[in-house]
């Protein structure tokens, strides 16, 4: 990853009598790279420093405990159990069904939300008329409060009483549950997606898309020839931040579900264990094990699009 | 257009056709946008109604348009006093963006146009709080905040939320700095601006729509959260979703009161959002490059 010494070589060159200068140009310019770098590090310091503050010991209390049998329930049979834990959970047909649910969820409303995420964002950018109204008005379900969307969500559909249920009763049963969770997931968070995507679309200049309606490409090649290859970097920013929350699904099936009919995610059975059945040692082996999980998907997802992004030549731009 | 003498007239009858077709164009969308609006913003709508009924009227299905509009359900959310608990959510949420805003807009400055070692891993490093599932952090923060004395203190829900923020508006921000063209900030340097200055006057006003988005995520984030605030406060910090929550518990079968609740909870980021979205669309596009 270190390039600086060759980002640093003059481009043209070629005389011999301005070796000398070349030289000593050379030792400035890495001098300056180095003092560049220095900067670089102290500017994000304060950032990094205030999340390890915060982050670092809840992580590694986690990590810890997950080694050890920790049942508040019965405190004086305590005891360090090295990877028993893990083996557990991972022959446990419990987290493996909150495993596939969980990964469900994620993958239907992350794609349900990129897709209409990036039709209001074009909606928001390009309307003209009440345009105060109508982007302040998609924000709404952003806006209203995690707990009470999702109230409101059950409430409508409960039988006989809710506006949408009639007289079924849809949350009793596994998929139609599975389905209303990812309704309200992609309700909630269209307007997060379509944010981002929105300040995205606001780097795309005008010009460029008027140029190419003048050599008559047509709308839908003008989408995906300058705008999306353009708003990449958003889109990418979106979808991983989506999908990291996503695979955390907690509140909503809180609320609807509370995980009947097997309907858990993996952050419910990890606060099941943790905070209802207060066994630590394995609420914090399922906390770790979605850490990991979670950070294969970063990476993962770094290292396919991470090279889309501009500016990601190695080194920085400079 | 009039240089190319031949072509003048048909490329301008041409262009005129094309104008015709994108006002048209344009009027679909906007008939689109207000339909899409409108369906997204139903359940919300049917919120607003029923907090102006009276319960009896509320409790209908469906909501009749015409019972009698009544103040009674927001009467009995401010009569309970939620005042503390919206200044305090106010407090935790804008000093939380304040902060994050601040530290994050250096650290991608750095990551995206500064040199940095190893700078994916330092990024990817940015991106860590979002591993933990959030209710693994309850207990030990729970812990950490009474052994240091700072529970039921809005400064522990500052430094938390602010911590679980800086991940994305790094990322955001880096995604909008990479696309600051580098001639810009060489202009300023020429000119012999500051970092201070360069980042405040030449780069902000260029990444607005990435600062806006960045704040208002941070601050919808900061207001909303409730599993933190319910763990981590108690009578004195008490936040706004925390002191609803409460509120619907105790006025579970009060529909009205519940939706006049939420909605006024809900306004200060509906006005946030109506704040933000004019900064959002305004960036390169304005001219500030071209």
């Amino acid at each position: 990853m270190s390039t600086q010494a060759d980002l640093s070589r003059p481009a043209g060159g070629g005389h011999d009598a301005d070796e000398e200068a070349v030289a000593i140009a050379r030792k400035r310019a890495s001098e300056g790279k180095k003092a560049e770098a220095k900067l670089g590090m102290m500017l994000c310091a304060p950032a990094a420093l205030v999340m390890v503050a915060v982050m670092a010991y809840p992580i590694a209390y986690a990590f810890w405990l997950s080694l050890f049998r920790a049942d508040l329930r019965t405190p004086d049979q305590n005891e360090f159990v090295g990877l028993s834990n893990y083996v557990t959970v991972l022959s446990s047909p419990i987290w493996w069904t909150a495993f596939g649910v969980t990964a469900f969820i994620t993958v239907v409303s992350v794609i349900l939300e990129l897709v209409l995420g990036m039709l209001l964002a074009i909606v928001m950018h390009r309307t003209i008329i009440g345009r105060g109204l109508v982007r302040t008005s998609a924000l709404v379900p952003y806006a209203i409060v995690t707990v009470v969307a999702a109230f409101s969500w059950r409430f409508a559909w409960s039988q006989d009483l809710g506006w949408l249920a009639g007289s079924s009763a849809p949350l009793t049963d596994r998929w139609s549950s599975i389905a209303i969770i990812i309704l309200a997931e992609v309700w909630k968070t269209v307007p997060f997606m379509a944010l981002l995507l929105m300040a995205g679309l606001a780097l795309v200049p005008e010009d460029l898309h008027k140029a190419a309606a003048m050599d008559g490409g047509s709308a839908w090649q003008r989408f995906w020839m300058i705008t999306v290859p353009l708003v990449m970097p958003s889109i990418l920013v979106a979808v991983l931040f989506r999908t990291l929350d996503a695979f955390r699904v907690f509140d909503n099936i809180f609320v609807l579900t509370s995980g009947a009919n097997e309907t858990s995610s993996v952050s419910m059975v990890a606060y099941n264990n943790l905070i209802r059945g207060l066994n630590l040692g394995i609420g914090s082996t399922m906390s770790v094990l979605i850490f990991i999980t979670i950070a294969i998907i970063a990476v993962v997802f770094t290292k396919l699009f991470g090279a889309a992004a501009p500016g990601s030549d190695e080194g920085g731009r400079r | 257009m009039s240089a190319y003498a031949p072509g003048t007239r048909a490329a301008q009858l041409g262009l005129k056709i094309r104008q015709k077709k994108t006002t048209r164009s344009s009027t679909l969308i906007g008939i689109g946008a207000w339909i899409v609006g409108l369906v997204f913003v139903f359940p919300v709508l049917w919120m607003v109604l029923t907090s102006f009924h009276r319960e009896a009227d509320a409790a209908t299905n469906p909501p009749s348009f015409a019972a009698p509009l009544v103040l009674d359900g927001y009467r009995a959310f401010f009569d309970s006093n939620p005042w503390p608990s919206l200044l305090n959510s106010l407090t935790a949420s804008v000093v939380s963006t304040i902060l994050v805003i601040l530290l994050a807009f250096p650290a991608a400055y750095a990551l995206s146009i500064r040199p940095v070692k190893k700078w994916s891993d330092v990024l990817f490093f940015f991106l860590s709080t979002k591993f933990m599932p959030i209710v693994a952090g309850l207990l030990p923060l729970y812990l950490f905040a009474q052994k240091v004395q700072l529970l039921d203190n809005i400064w522990m829900l500052i430094a938390f939320y602010t911590t679980m923020n800086l991940p994305i508006a790094v990322w955001m921000l880096r995604s909008f700095l990479a696309e600051v063209p580098v001639e810009m900030l060489e202009a300023a340097e020429v000119d012999g601006a500051g970092l201070i200055r360069s980042l405040r006057e030449v780069i902000a006003p260029v990444v607005m729509p990435g600062l806006a988005a960045a704040a208002l995520i941070c601050f919808i984030f900061s207001w909303n959260e409730l599993l933190f605030a319910r763990v981590l406060t108690g009578t004195v910090a008490q936040t706004a979703p925390v002191f609803l929550t409460g509120f619907v518990t105790s006025q579970g079968l009060f529909l009205a009161k519940v939706c006049a609740a939420s909605l006024v909870v809900s306004l200060p980021v509906l006005l946030a959002g109506f704040a933000a979205q004019d900064k959002l669309v305004q960036g390169l596009s304005m001219g500030a490059v071209r």
